[in-house]
């Protein structure tokens, strides 16, 4: 037979293992995230006007979407990372969940001075520079979890890397919602959306790459 | 609120562990699931049980599924990816869904693998030990082959499972070179799309 040797061979590779859990990944994760939120406290880049902001409800709006993403995105792509589980479903419910924290900003935003001046809502160059700090606050979470996609084994790359692209995203989005001095929903809706989809399209097409197994 | 926790949980490729019950004893699955949780404490004759046991049934899974020429190469391939990933597998739950869950996988690569593999015309001289494994797997592919577009299928029986060259392909079908090309690619990346959303192909 072929595999005897094969058999042989990783029988004699064999060493003691630590086990994989959901609940120690979980944690990881968290421990990373919660770094990242220190560092960017303790470096002062929370935004001047937060006692103020607080008074807003499209803050707690952009806030809560973005925790609730990131946390169900989180969830299900740690769950992933498990053989014998599929991140089809939880993915579904993660669409359903945007699409809801989309319609609820569109709600909030409705109640404001119409449609005319939308583009000059938009503020193009500030809306950028947003983008671009979103994206950089993500890296840490995309750098995390794929590596815990290393070391598990999720069967289906292309979902598990589509959540974790979101979890990261969501996660980036979170972080900078202390900074970010816009709360105009139009503002978040498309420059946050924007944000999140450069990241979570960058971990679809590279984590797979990468955690092949 | 229970409810919505077990909705958000990602779902579970149970087809196999099923039929892997049903063809197995309990008794059985219970002994694998010890002697895997063994070898994660380091037990290297519960281990090397293991393995050999699992390679039985790693035959039959693949020869339902795979190319005689291609099973060995897949159960090699899902033999270390065992071996790397054993601390990903959880004892309180069956060894029987996990180890299907990565056979499966590694299936779908093994089909994926198919599509990037130059092909080279076959020897008429080959000998056939097994003619039941060859006729189910003939079985099995002419029923995928089915749901394709016919100048899909045409070309792949003649390029991938006769092994013609492109060009005599062009030449019997009257498709031009890169059209067969790219009726194979498209008939193969749907052959795979189709394996993926089926939870389990027999």
């Amino acid at each position: 037979m072929l595999t005897d040797p094969l058999i042989d061979r990783l029988t004699s590779e064999l060493k003691p293992v630590r086990r994989r859990t959901a609940w120690s990944d979980a944690l990881a994760l968290v421990v990373l995230c919660a770094v990242e939120f220190g560092l960017f406290l303790l470096m002062g880049m929370m935004r001047f006007d937060m006692p103020m902001a607080m008074h807003l409800p499209s803050f707690w709006w952009k806030l809560g979407s973005l925790g609730l993403i990131g946390l169900v995105s989180g969830t299900v792509a740690i769950l992933s990372l498990d053989p014998v589980r599929s991140p089809r479903r939880g993915l579904r419910w993660i669409a359903a969940l945007i699409a809801v924290c989309l319609a609820s900003g569109w709600l909030l935003d409705a109640s404001r001075d119409g449609f005319l001046t939308l583009i000059s809502r938009l503020d193009w160059v500030d809306g950028l520079q947003c983008l671009f700090e979103m994206v950089i606050l993500s890296v840490p979470a995309v750098i995390g979890l794929g590596l815990l996609m290393r070391r598990g084994a999720p069967t289906d790359r292309a979902g598990t890397a589509l959540a974790a692209g979101l979890t990261a995203a969501a996660w980036g989005a979170f972080v900078f919602v202390f900074a970010c001095p816009f709360d105009d929903p139009l503002y978040v809706a498309v420059w946050y959306s924007l944000g999140c989809s450069a990241v979570t399209l960058f971990a679809r097409f590279t984590l797979p790459r990468l955690t092949r197994w | 609120m229970r409810s919505v926790v077990v909705a958000l949980q990602p779902r579970r490729y149970s087809a196999p562990m099923q039929r892997l019950s049903a063809r197995d004893s309990s008794a059985d699955d219970r002994a694998w699931d010890a002697m895997m949780a063994a070898a994660q404490g380091g037990d290297a004759p519960s281990y090397h049980r293991l393995l050999s046991e699992v390679t039985a049934w790693l035959r039959r899974y693949y020869a339902r599924r795979l190319p005689s020429a291609m099973i060995d190469d897949a159960i090699q391939d899902t033999l270390i990816a065992v071996h790397e990933k054993r601390h990903t597998y959880d004892p309180t739950r069956p060894f029987g869904a996990w180890l299907a869950a990565i056979a499966r996988y590694k299936w779908i690569d093994a089909l994926r693998s198919l599509n990037m593999k130059p092909t080279e015309p076959l020897d008429d001289d080959i000998p056939v030990p097994d003619h039941e494994e060859a006729i189910t797997s003939a079985r099995s592919i002419e029923r995928l082959l089915a749901t394709l577009k016919p100048v899909q299928s045409q070309v792949i029986r003649l390029v991938k499972l006769q092994g013609f060259s492109i060009e005599e392909a062009s030449k019997a079908t009257g498709q031009s070179a890169p059209l067969v090309k790219v009726n194979i690619h498209r008939g193969l990346k749907r052959l795979t799309s189709l394996l993926r959303s089926e939870p389990d192909a027999d």
